[in-house]
């Protein structure tokens, strides 16, 4: 049993998904039990295969019960396989996790944002879900493309069940997206070509073998490719157009399960294709790209940080600062040393829990309050405490202070940008600090001495909600829950950041060690 | 392969991609664009991938037309008169340039095409398909045999994603309201096809019958000859598109209303993700049919073959409703009255 | 650098063919989903670029001289390649019929059914592999333009265009009037307008 749990992780939300379709139709009262109970269970797979990898390290899952080939030492990889390892190990309990905590709020949404079709929308939660570690867990590159598509489809459902203004914000998410994915199905069709198979350790291993191979205009091309699709994917500046405007006019529940995860994903994909695919040898001595990715990433940090300065409405804010944060993950991974990467692999962590945090304050301050602009938080450490306090332990992860997981993530990735002798990355990151700090403490001021704000600036009136009558009295338990749970999390992974950066170190370890 | 037809073959897809992104009525650029589709669709059968080629002609020339001229008809059937900001189309010319220079660049050292010696068709895997499926599964046709049972994990994931689509479709554009009206309404007793054309519609009414069989016969011969699940779930799905067009959506809903779609595409998933359960439950890993020749008859390749029949037929379910489903909300705006 | 004949140029034409039809015909479907201004042109390009792609792959699995990947049964199906001989011929042919391999019949696996056991005409197949991809990347195909569909006629009933710049148009003007009250959406949520 225990040595089927990477499926079972798999399957769970997926069998919710397709249960719900085919008994409950005409019944969305089933939407959230069977939500809550696939996730739950979606969990406890994930937690116990950590368990698993701790104990026995990298475990490796055949589809189709194919062995390899006895051929060559290793063999060749005939079906499809998982395989899991230190660092995947925790994203899928991350994924799951946040969707699960997020449940809580989409409770109290569901009926109201989607009315008439719950258990739509629960599908697609689910199958995004599914999607998502489909793409960690995988150790096809083919596969991985399917699992793509899947989370782009069920998300550009998500967010386009929302009103009208999520109309037009989603045709570009599916023109970019679509362009993303298709980048990367043909760089991973260039190096079929010139490798003959689709699995990533083979891969691998043949690179490794040929140097001949290595030095092929087309494999150069293929890592090109794979990286512009995944940063078209993950919103690196400047291809982050369809961002913004996407999470912000999503439904909220959307945006406060999408903004932390999906982006997050496709760094852990990007991650993965360069240690366990590409190898950092050959991307670091033989390519030398460092220089332009981390130079484009300081842009990214840049404007990223200052855009969020400039916006008027508070969800913007947030997503500008999703795409600093791609930035620092971006730089970080393309450092190059160890650090940067455990860095960038600690970051992905870190960030998706601060975001959520975020995220999910923010949804109930402005259904509390009604307003989606800083007024939103006149006063609101008075009225709302527990929700500032979330926001308040968000706040201080994205500026960077200790204890939370922010500091910790951000220390890693400065010792990686000093070593790397990168010093333009290290002072955008303190900039990019600095500017959070601006952003966040005038918030703090708003909330704390009920100042009054200037609503200067162009300010889209169709952003945002919902008429008076879909307001909050109170924020509801439900939500105040998954609000503590992600402040929790955000001081327990920054508190436990020596043991986890130091097997994610395991995880960089072993994947150099494969190559001869 | 023969050359010769292949170039011409490639210069035509090029001039009519051209011609039916500079065609300023819709409904011809959809037109143009259907054969843009039957012209791949012939260079690929020239190349060997008859299943490919299948596919394309049923979903790419047949489905997408469909949907796509659906959809003109519901929006505004010509374009153009208007100027876009030109510093967007030379932006995008010399992205395009500079991308086309790379990839051109790249392809200086592929192996040749038709190279049966290249590390691609060389492959050790690649090898092992055309020469052990056989023996192991006994289905003569490999495309079948790697879809279904060495990649199956990934075609289970496909039809995932045509699952996707219907509920997205419905998601976006579904008007909930109407649709329980609808469904009440499909009900009533009014005569097969009454406002349509005679001609249209007796000759459909003599087409879709045979239609639906060929459908069920290219999912069962799917083993021995190009088709399979997808190829038929298409055809059987266009039968009920064009059941639809003929004699209207009210007649095709009562043959296979909106709920029943969903339902029954549920099962098709189910039947295939349940084979792998059952590969589970009974001791070995997901998917892997070797271990179901305790339940099936005929030894361990056998086994294979039969379920890879049995998982072909789920994704026939799922690819026949959700189309239809697909086209019928495409077709009306999410509102299942009126339409095409 | 030798001087190629013009047959040996001719030969090396043909055998990127149909890679640069592919480049040219994402590059043409790329163009267009960023350059036009109506939707639905954006979309057919968008289509154009993935059989672009997927032309690509199959050209990748693509054999001289092979058989459709259905293997003749009845006969054992165990093929094997000469590689030297293939190399050597390679060169100069263009549809040169069945190769033949000298490799030995090998076993046959215990549970064959009652065929008898030719020994084989070795055959050429095409690569599967490709084919196989190819058929689930169409999928994805189709199923993305369906979604894609699905959101033009949203915007259409949202902004009664499906032209970008109209479309940008009317979401500056619903911006700028601050008092246009967007009630019409407001009755029932999440559902769109008629």
């Amino acid at each position: 049993m225990m040595d089927q749990m990477p499926t079972i992780l798999m399957l769970a939300p997926f069998i919710g998904a397709v249960g719900l379709s085919l008994l409950a139709w005409r019944r969305p009262a089933a939407a959230m039990p069977v939500v809550f109970g696939a996730l739950a269970i979606t969990v406890l797979a994930a937690v116990l295969t950590l368990r698993e990898v701790l104990a026995n390290g990298t475990i490796t899952y055949l589809l189709s019960g194919w062995d390899r080939l006895p051929e060559r030492a290793a063999g060749m990889a005939v079906g499809i396989e998982y395989k899991i390892d230190a660092f995947n190990a925790l994203v899928l309990v991350l994924i799951p996790a946040i969707a699960l905590i997020n449940a809580l709020y989409l409770r109290t949404r569901l009926a109201v944002e989607c009315a008439g079709k719950e258990i739509l929308y629960a599908i697609l939660y689910l199958l995004l879900v599914v999607g998502l570690c489909g793409m960690v867990i995988t150790n096809d590159a083919f596969n991985l493309y399917v699992l793509l598509e899947i989370s782009s489809l069920t998300s550009y459902a998500l967010i386009g069940i929302g009103r009208r203004r999520a109309a037009h914000a989603t045709f570009n998410y599916i023109m970019t997206g679509t362009i993303g994915a298709s980048f990367f199905l043909l760089g991973v069709g260039y190096l079929y070509i010139q490798v003959g198979t689709l699995n990533i350790g083979d891969i691998h291993e043949a690179l490794m073998a040929s140097s001949e191979l290595r030095e092929l205009a087309s494999i150069k091309v293929a890592a090109m490719m794979i990286m512009a699709g995944l940063w078209l994917k993950m919103g690196l500046f400047p291809l982050h157009g369809w961002l913004p405007n996407a999470y912000r006019y999503a439904p909220t529940a959307t945006g406060s399960l999408m903004a932390p995860l999906v982006t997050k994903v496709m760094v852990v994909v990007m991650l993965r294709m360069m240690v366990s695919l590409f190898g950092l040898d050959y991307l670091f001595a033989e390519l030398n790209w460092r220089p332009v990715i981390v130079g484009i990433a300081c842009v990214a940090i840049l404007a990223g940080s200052f855009f969020a300065l400039a916006q008027r409405d508070i969800r913007g804010m947030l997503c500008f600062l999703i795409v600093a944060e791609v930035g620092y993950m971006v730089g970080g991974a393309w450092l190059g040393n160890e650090a940067g990467i455990t860095g960038a692999a600690y970051h992905v962590l870190s960030d998706a829990c601060m975001t959520f945090c975020l995220f999910l304050a923010v949804a109930a301050i402005i259904l509390r309050t009604g307003e989606h602009r800083l007024s939103a938080f006149r006063g609101a450490f008075r009225k709302m405490p527990v929700a500032m306090a979330a926001f308040t332990v968000g706040a201080l992860s994205m500026v960077g202070l200790p204890p939370t997981c922010g500091f910790f993530s951000k220390w890693y990735l400065l010792i990686g940008g000093v070593e790397a002798g990168q010093w333009h990355y290290v002072a955008c990151l303190l900039i990019s600090s600095l500017v959070n700090a601006v952003l966040f403490f005038r918030i703090f001021e708003i909330a704390l001495m009920k100042v009054e704000v200037e609503e200067s600036g162009s300010f889209d009136v169709d952003a945002l909600p919902e008429d008076p009558e879909d307001r909050w009295e109170r924020v509801p338990v439900g939500t105040i829950v998954a609000m503590i749970v992600a402040a929790t999390a955000v001081l327990t992974i920054g508190l436990l950041n020596r043991p986890i950066a130091s097997f994610i170190a395991t995880w960089i370890g072993q994947a150099v060690e494969v190559a001869p | 392969m023969i050359w010769q037809l292949d170039l011409i073959l490639l210069i035509f897809l090029v001039i009519t991609a051209l011609i039916s992104l500079r065609v300023r009525d819709l409904l011809g650029a959809s037109m143009v664009f259907g054969i843009y589709s039957f012209l791949i669709c012939l260079l690929w059968a020239g190349m060997g991938a008859v299943d490919v080629a299948f596919t394309e002609a049923a979903v790419g020339a047949g489905v997408s037309t469909v949907i796509l001229v659906a959809t003109v008809y519901h929006t505004r059937r010509v374009t153009g008169g208007h100027k876009r900001a030109s510093g967007m189309k030379v932006l995008s010319l010399l992205l395009m340039l500079v991308l086309g220079g790379v990839l051109l660049h790249a392809s200086g050292d592929f192996p040749a095409l038709g190279d049966p010696t290249s590390p691609a068709n060389d492959h050790p895997v690649a090898q092992y398909y055309i020469e052990g499926s056989y023996q192991d599964t006994k289905v003569p046709n490999l495309v079948t045999s790697v879809l279904a049972d060495y990649r199956g994990y990934d075609t289970l994931f496909e039809t995932v994603v045509v699952f996707v689509a219907g509920i997205g479709i419905l998601a976006v554009i579904g008007v909930p309201t109407a649709r329980m009206r609808r469904e009440e309404v499909c009900g009533d007793t009014a005569q097969f096809g009454e406002d349509s054309d005679l001609i249209i519609l007796q000759t459909c009414r003599l087409v879709v019958p045979v239609l639906q069989l060929f459908a069920l016969y290219v999912i069962a011969h799917g083993h021995h000859s190009p088709g399979g699940g997808f190829q038929g779930g298409v055809l059987f799905g266009a039968s009920y598109i064009l059941l639809a067009l003929s004699g209207g959506l009210r007649e095709a809903l009562r043959r296979l209303s909106e709920s029943m779609s969903f339902r029954l595409a549920a099962c098709g998933i189910v039947i295939y993700a349940g084979f792998g359960l059952l590969c589970m439950a009974l001791g070995s890993s997901f998917l892997d049919y070797a271990i179901l020749d305790s339940i099936l008859p005929g030894g361990v390749a056998m086994a294979r073959s039969h379920s890879m029949l049995i998982v072909e037929a789920g994704v026939g379910f799922t690819v026949t409703t959700i189309l239809f489903v697909i086209y019928a909300n495409l077709a009306t705006r999410g509102k299942l009255e009126g339409g095409l | 650098m030798e001087l190629l004949t013009l047959t040996a140029q001719f030969e090396w034409i043909l055998g990127k063919s149909n890679y640069w039809a592919s480049t040219v015909l994402l590059l043409i479907g790329l163009h267009a989903m960023i350059s036009k201004n109506n939707l639905i042109k954006k979309l057919i390009g968008m289509s154009i670029f993935q059989t672009g792609i997927i032309l690509f792959y199959v050209s990748a699995g693509a054999k001289h001289g092979a058989q459709i990947p259905i293997v003749h049964y009845g006969h054992d199906s165990h093929e094997s390649h000469d590689k030297a001989a293939h190399a050597a011929e390679h060169a100069a042919d263009a549809g040169q019929q069945v190769a033949e391999a000298a490799a030995p019949a090998a076993n046959h696996a215990a549970n064959h059914a009652a065929d008898a056991t030719h020994t084989l005409g070795e055959t050429l197949y095409v690569n599967p592999l490709p084919h196989v991809l190819m058929l689930t990347a169409i999928v994805v195909g189709v199923a993305t333009l369906g979604l894609a569909l699905a959101m033009v006629q949203k915007v259409y009933a949202a902004y009664g265009s499906i032209e970008e710049d109209e479309v940008l148009d009317a979401i500056a003007d619903s911006t700028a009037d601050s008092t246009v009250d967007s009630t019409v959406d407001r009755t029932v949520k999440g559902t769109p307008e008629a």
